[in-house]
């Protein structure tokens, strides 16, 4: 639950790139002529404020040569070289850029990555190699229209020292000199950076949501739940155990305490385990790990208190096998095929045994019900059980059962952000549809938009 | 089991059939007319279990001699004793009983689980014709000392105890048990009469069960277990059980009755269980679905037959005389009221209610109490339909078998087997729907509480005959079926309803009679339209439901069928299913007088509808 | 039917009524025959068995059920007092035994080797049947009760809530149209049965608990009033166990309505008298409605004694009937006329009817389902 708004997020992206496509603007080689066109003036570059870094703006005044004899503007960069001082922070760069970028987005949220801490160290005291006189050593970032007198240069380093240059290109492709070269800029990431403002907002909305109802929990407001068939058929399986005389085997997963599947899977044997007070059927929860196994016995014998049947609570059957997975599946199976459960539950995170389990249980004809958040064990259980809470399911039927107003108000919460990334998706993909269709501008820049600046980085 | 006579069927030309009800015994005649089996005469006469006669053959004999009276034929001699076998012009071949009186059969049922075992006891019981009078079981969320009180307080004339499957359970079985014992339930015959108890449960439990049940004062009966696994139902030897203790105890205990069970061909049935077997009977025969409803002054009885699987279900406090109030405060005013199309003052229906209730044989003088009755009625058997339709249901407790398909559809058990859709058979009994002024009215009751979908064949027992027929089923099936289809059934016609929600006024289906030569139409949403059909006609109709809505192929899918008339007709019912009255007063009004008007429910008020 | 209208309900000035009263178990006969009883002479009592108390002492001490009859410190058919340890465990090498206490007191009645379980009865619970109405003792039936017979007013209400209660007749209104409000009620009445005319209020209820009145009687009550007392709305008609405080007999019916003339005659000619009532009520098969006994006492005897009438009365010319449904619900009259054939009703159903020509002078035409007889 707790990951939810990061799948969202993550979610969303992938949908939307499947919607729009990354423009690509071509660049061409130009030929020299005798006329150059004039150069621009007025070179201003500045790094672009509120962003995450590595984009500066640059502005310029349009070269003396009127717009249509022009077939554009060329941006050059020039990317200063810190002499090498130190071995040791002499690094990869190409490397380190592709690194930077890959994990940027993450490591945005969490401070500075090491390798920039380093980087910055260096750079507190910076030494520059000067930078080449001929322009065509420069790198060329592109080539803008005539009409234009601005350029945003993005995907730079933010940790380099830029320099930067403006030439007209004529219309037979001449260049004309280039400008001054405009002072010493350093992309710097801001202390917020803008283009997240839509990542803020929904944030900000779905934390909200989250809090208003558990606000309103804690103020009784009834929160309806869907009915979940695995948590329904509780009865039932449990009725299936008396009825049969038989007991009813509880597996809280594989893992320790420390696994919210685990923390979930105590919560719903407390609900297990008061319908078989209530029956007076006979549990059985074996363990994998001993903290579990403590954490267990609280549950099932609170739950025979309030089932008013403390005398029918035996800590005996709440006990810890081993914590080898198959040290204990073996065990596990060996006991159902003896004893033969009429009920068997499987809460919890588990692995290669979810199938071992389940067919075992299917086989000595028990009323199975199995709950896992871990995604490649699902489908083993589904075909294998008779009721599975599939995922999220599961967390919600663990804050069902301990009706807490904090649980069920954060559950609650969550389906306003999810009712959200549903909304976003359908635009994403009917916007998408549409301009694929007609083709249109308009559409392809709200496509962009949300690609770009909603979900974008 | 009985031992049920073995009676030539071809030689029976005269039947003679008596029901005693707990205030009148009912007598029908059955003769073979031109080779079918007709019910001819009819008597009646007030049942003499209580004082000064206590003896209930006084009115058995009583209500003969009416039909000796009416028929001209002699029945019985000079010494008091039916003539039997016939000759051309006095006795009868065979006489049969069904009963009822002095409160019918009560029972308490006990399993293990509520949902499991405990239910399908409860089943047998009601199936069995019995008063469920309580369950108990291990989870019935009582504590055990409760239990033992309510067990004290009843007065069971007997107990069916259920529990644990074959080679399942016996602890809690016995346990159950172990409460009943000295919790010591008086039967109310009083302290000479030993206490059935009929154990259907745990093969393995047995030994445990005689033991706690060996002291004086209790009749311990072992038959079959009713649930010998989770997956399987097995009611039969526990319904016979019951029977063959009702004929045993109970009825040996009432006044009279040893007499007239000496004078039976086949054993006396409870009323209900009759009922119940008849409508078996016809369903298997015709391969149908069905549904009965009788509707009492105390106790509205529900019957089903869905795909073989019988049930029953007696809501014990919904009634049109004793019961009125209760049901006035189960369904509360305003959802009686709307479907009145009248002023009226709530406040003193409230006084009417009431006084019904204490004076319980009163009939309806004017036509605003009719309505206010029949509304009453709607209520009644709408919430007794949705208790059969909770009890009606699969097996509670069985493995699933599943596909990774079902991941996002995983149905459970205990789901209910009632399908409107599926229904092809509703037979009304009881005085509120048989006793109705006009057929119209019996018909509408019955579409506006049981909401038939798809096309319904509509009927109505005319004279209660359904319990002499239950029982004559038991000796002569084909007597009983063909007597239930010619004189039984009153057809009333047949009722075609769209399955979905649109918007008012929107097409809902296209429908026509015979190819459009007896008519064809339109028929939009909200809109009700009757087409004559008499009683002897078929006729094929041909549906074309709009989108969304679904008269029995599937939503949208076409449908045509031949259909059976009535004396009502055929009732094109377009105002959706689930069937919704506007919530706001003025348009629900507005909906129900049009619908009263297009039936013609009350003529006489059609001048004054609002 | 041979019933074709609804006897009446019982309104004699002089009757001979028989009381039964029987216990609900077989017991012993406190009273013998000729005896002369009060109302609160107790004439028959008996133990009922006392409450059973189970308890799963094998969960409760971890033992196996069926080594239970071993490990019991007391036996079956033994007293046990209540936290007195009535089973121990073997315990591991004779330490770490574990105990178990009765939780009630009583007889330990059964153990049971298959669960584990124990019964506990407790003490028994002694049942009276009081003599309800003052009179002689006329016949004993051993061991259930006795029959009690005096020549009584008897009078039978409609509907009714509450059970059995006596006390002296007091007026609380002066006319049979009057309804009964809260002023009629005071102090005075505390234990005694309040008449009344038409319908009581609950203010007039309210009031009369507070006061500690026994009984009211009146002609009728209104549903809301009625739902508002019990705290709920009452589904069927099956009355007598309502703990209110009071018992409150109505002898007409629903709603703003008159307690008959002769009805009302009858209790204020007996005013101070004291009377037997009680509010049971079942409308069911075997139907049982409330009573008002006034005993008579013998000098009481006079002229207009013998006027009693137990048979059902048959519907003639001029016998004087109530309508008991509406729209003439509540109405007296006389039968004017009886046509045979049955006639279709404004309801569209046919029904065998009856003319009434009421007391206001008109002629009206009832079915006869709707009518009873106004009984003398």
């Amino acid at each position: 639950m707790r990951t939810s708004s990061i799948q969202t997020i993550l979610l969303t992206t992938a949908l939307c790139a499947l919607a729009g496509g990354q423009v690509v603007l071509g660049s061409s080689k130009a030929r020299a002529s005798f006329a150059p066109p004039a150069p621009p003036t007025d070179l201003v570059a500045n790094d672009l404020p509120w962003d995450g870094g590595g984009t500066v703006q640059i502005d310029w005044a349009a070269s003396a040569t009127p717009a249509d004899q022009l077939k554009g503007y060329e941006i050059l960069a020039h990317e200063l070289e810190v002499t090498p001082r130190d071995a040791a922070i002499e690094t990869d760069e190409a490397a380190d850029r592709a690194a930077a970028e890959e994990t940027q987005s993450l490591l945005e949220g969490e401070g500075i990555a090491p390798e920039d801490a380093r980087r910055q160290a260096a750079l507190s005291t910076p030494e520059f190699v000067s930078p080449p006189e001929d322009v065509s050593e420069w790198s060329s970032l592109g080539i803008v229209p005539a009409t234009q007198t601005d350029y945003q240069a993005t995907g730079l380093n933010k940790a380099g020292v830029y320099l930067f240059k403006i030439r007209a290109i004529g219309l037979e492709g001449d260049f004309s000199a280039a400008t001054a070269s405009s002072g010493e800029i350093r992309p710097v990431a801001a202390f917020f950076n803008g283009r997240k403002l839509p990542l803020l907002i929904t944030l900000i909305l779905i934390a909200s949501a989250v809090f208003v109802f558990i606000v309103l929990a804690r103020r009784g407001m009834p929160m309806r739940i869907r009915k979940i068939a695995g948590l329904a058929a509780v009865d039932e399986a449990v009725g299936r155990a008396t009825e049969m005389g038989r007991s009813i085997l509880y597996i809280n997963g594989i893992q320790d305490m420390d696994d919210l599947q685990t923390v979930a899977g105590v919560t719903v044997l407390g609900r297990v385990a008061k319908t078989a007070a209530e029956y007076d059927a006979k549990i059985e929860v074996p363990t994998s790990r001993s903290l579990v196994m403590t954490a267990a016995r609280e549950a099932v014998q609170s739950s025979y208190f309030s089932a008013g049947r403390p005398d029918a609570y035996n800590p005996d059957l709440i006990y810890y096998v081993t914590d080898e997975q198959f040290g204990f599946v073996a065990y596990i199976s060996g006991m159902m095929t003896r004893e033969k459960p009429a009920a068997c539950f499987y809460m919890g995170s588990f692995f290669a045994e979810s199938l071992i389990l389940a067919e075992t249980g299917n086989s000595v004809g028990a009323i199975q019900i199995a709950g896992t958040a871990n995604p490649s064990q699902l489908p083993f259980f589904v075909a294998a059980c008779d009721y599975t809470l599939i995922g999220e399911e599961f967390f919600a039927a663990s804050a069902y059962l301990s009706g807490q107003p904090d649980q069920l108000g954060s559950l609650k919460g969550q389906d306003v952000g999810k009712i959200l990334v549903g909304i976003v998706i359908i635009i994403g993909v009917t916007l998408a549809t549409l301009q694929a269709i007609t083709g249109s501008d308009s559409l392809e820049a709200a496509v962009n938009y949300l690609v770009n600046v909603i979900l974008g980085s | 089991m009985n031992d049920t006579p073995k009676i030539n069927t071809d030689a029976i030309n005269v039947i003679l059939a008596t029901d005693c009800g707990s205030t009148t015994t009912k007598a029908i005649m059955i003769e073979k007319v031109d080779g079918v089996y007709r019910q001819t005469w009819r008597g009646e006469a007030p049942t003499t279990v209580e004082e000064p006669f206590a003896n209930v053959t006084v009115g058995v004999l009583n209500a003969l001699t009416e039909i000796q009276e009416v028929s001209g034929r002699r029945l019985i001699d000079d010494a008091g004793e039916i003539i039997r076998p016939a000759t051309a012009t006095e006795g009868c071949d065979i006489y049969i009983s069904t009963s009822s009186a002095g409160g019918g059969l009560q029972m308490m049922v006990a399993g293990v689980v509520r949902e499991m075992t405990a239910a399908s006891a409860k089943r047998a019981a009601l199936g069995a014709g019995a008063i469920v009078m309580d369950t108990i079981a291990a989870n019935d969320k009582r504590r055990p000392h409760e239990q033992i009180q309510r067990i004290r307080e009843l007065r069971p004339d007997m107990v069916l105890v259920s529990g644990g499957t074959d080679g399942g359970d016996t602890k809690k079985v016995t346990e159950i048990s172990e409460m009943i014992a000295p919790a010591k339930p008086r039967p109310r015959f009083g302290k000479s009469y030993e206490l059935p108890i009929i154990f259907a449960g745990n093969d393995k439990a047995r030994p445990e069960i005689e033991r706690v049940f060996s002291d004086d004062g209790f009749d311990l009966k072992i038959t079959d277990n009713l649930r010998p696994s989770l997956e399987q139902e097995n009611l039969g030897p526990a319904r016979d059980m019951i029977h063959d203790v009702f004929l045993e105890h109970v009825m040996a205990h009432a006044p009279g009755y040893d007499t007239l069970m000496s004078i039976t061909d086949a054993p006396i049935m409870p009323t209900p269980g009759a009922v119940g077997d008849i409508l078996q009977t016809i369903a298997k025969g015709r391969g149908i679905n069905a549904v009965g409803v009788d509707i009492g002054g105390a106790t509205t009885d529900v019957f089903s037959v869905f795909d073989g699987t019988f049930n029953r279900t007696v809501s014990a406090n919904l009634g049109m005389s004793y019961s009125i109030s209760n049901v006035c405060a189960e369904a509360t005013m305003p959802t009686i009221l709307r479907w009145v199309h009248l002023d009226m003052d709530e406040h003193e229906l409230r006084n009417r209610v009431k006084n019904k209730m204490i004076r319980p044989t009163t009939i309806p003088q004017t036509m605003e109490a009719l309505v206010f009755e029949q509304a009453v009625a709607r209520e009644a058997l709408r919430l007794a339909y949705i208790q059969h339709k909770a009890f009606a249901t699969t097996l509670k407790g069985v493995q699933q078998q599943r596909t990774v398909g079902d991941t996002f559809t995983q149905e459970s058990g205990g789901e209910t087997i009632v399908d409107n859709m599926k229904l092809d058979l509703l037979v009304a009994s009881g005085g509120v729907l048989s006793h109705a002024p006009r057929m119209h009215q019996t018909a509408m009751l019955l579409i506006d509480a049981f909401e038939p979908e798809g096309i319904t064949e509509l009927a109505k027992d005319s004279i209660f005959m359904m319990p002499h027929l239950g029982v004559l089923a038991s000796v002569h099936p084909q007597a009983a079926m063909e007597v239930f289809e010619r004189d039984c059934l009153v057809y009333l016609g047949t009722c075609v309803a769209a399955k979905g929600t649109g918007k008012e006024g929107k097409n809902c289906f296209s429908w026509s009679l015979d190819g459009g030569a007896r008519g064809s139409g339109e028929i939009a949403f909200g809109q009700i339209e009757m087409i004559e059909l008499g009683p002897e006609e078929t006729a094929e109709i041909e549906l074309r439901p709009a989108r969304g809505f679904d008269v029995g192929a599937g939503p949208g899918k076409p449908v045509t069928k031949t259909i059976r008339g009535g004396t009502v007709g055929v009732i094109l019912d377009g105002r959706g299913r689930a069937l919704a009255l506007p919530e706001e007063r003025a348009e629900c009004r507005a909906a129900v007088t049009r619908t009263i008007e297009a039936v013609g429910l009350y003529p006489d008020l059609e001048g004054s509808a609002v | 039917m041979a019933k074709a209208y609804t006897p009446g309900l019982k309104v004699s000035s002089r009757t001979t009524h028989l009381a039964h009263r029987i216990l609900p178990i077989a017991g012993e006969v406190k009273a013998s025959l000729g005896d002369v009883v009060d109302a609160d002479t107790i004439v028959a009592e008996t133990f009922m068995d006392g409450d059973i108390t189970p308890l799963n002492v094998a969960n409760l001490i971890a033992a196996q059920p069926g080594d239970l009859p071993e490990l019991m410190l007391k036996k079956e058919g033994e007293r046990v007092e209540k936290d007195e340890p009535i089973a121990r465990s073997k315990g591991m090498f004779g330490m770490f035994k574990s105990e178990c206490k009765s939780p009630a007191s009583g007889i330990l009645e059964a153990i049971s080797k298959a669960t584990g379980q124990i019964m506990i009865r407790g003490e028994s619970i002694p049942v009276q049947v009081k003599a309800y109405l003052p009179g002689r003792v006329v016949e004993v039936l051993p061991e259930e009760g006795v029959v009690i017979e005096n020549e009584v007013a008897l009078i039978q209400g409609i509907f009714g809530v509450g059970g059995e209660t006596s006390g002296p007749l007091v007026m609380g209104c002066s006319s049979h149209e009057q309804g009964l409000d809260a002023e009629a009620i005071n102090e005075s009445m505390a234990g005694q049965i309040v008449v009344g005319g038409a319908r009581m209020t609950a203010a007039a209820i309210r009031k009369a608990q507070q006061v500690g009145v026994a009984a009211i009687v009146s002609g009728g009550i209104d549903d809301s009033d009625l739902k508002a007392i019990l705290g709920y709305d009452l589904g069927v008609a099956i009355t007598g166990s309502e703990r209110i405080g009071l018992t409150l007999i109505v002898t007409e019916g629903f709603g703003e309505i008159s307690m008959a003339r002769r009805t009302f005659d009858l209790l204020s000619s007996n005013a101070g008298r004291s009377a037997s009532v009680n509010g049971a009520t079942q409308i069911r098969a075997g139907v049982m409605r409330p009573e008002i006994l006034i005993p008579l006492s013998s000098e009481a005897m006079d002229a207009d004694s013998s006027q009693s009438s137990t048979d059902s009365g048959v519907l003639a010319i001029g016998t004087p009937i109530r309508v008991i449904r509406d729209p003439y619900f509540g109405s007296i009259g006389t039968v004017s006329a009886l046509p045979e054939a049955p006639q279709v009703l404004g309801s569209g159903s046919k029904s065998r009817v009856l003319d009434v020509s009421l007391e206001s002078g008109e002629v009206v035409t009832v079915p006869r389902a709707n009518v009873e007889l106004i009984e003398a």
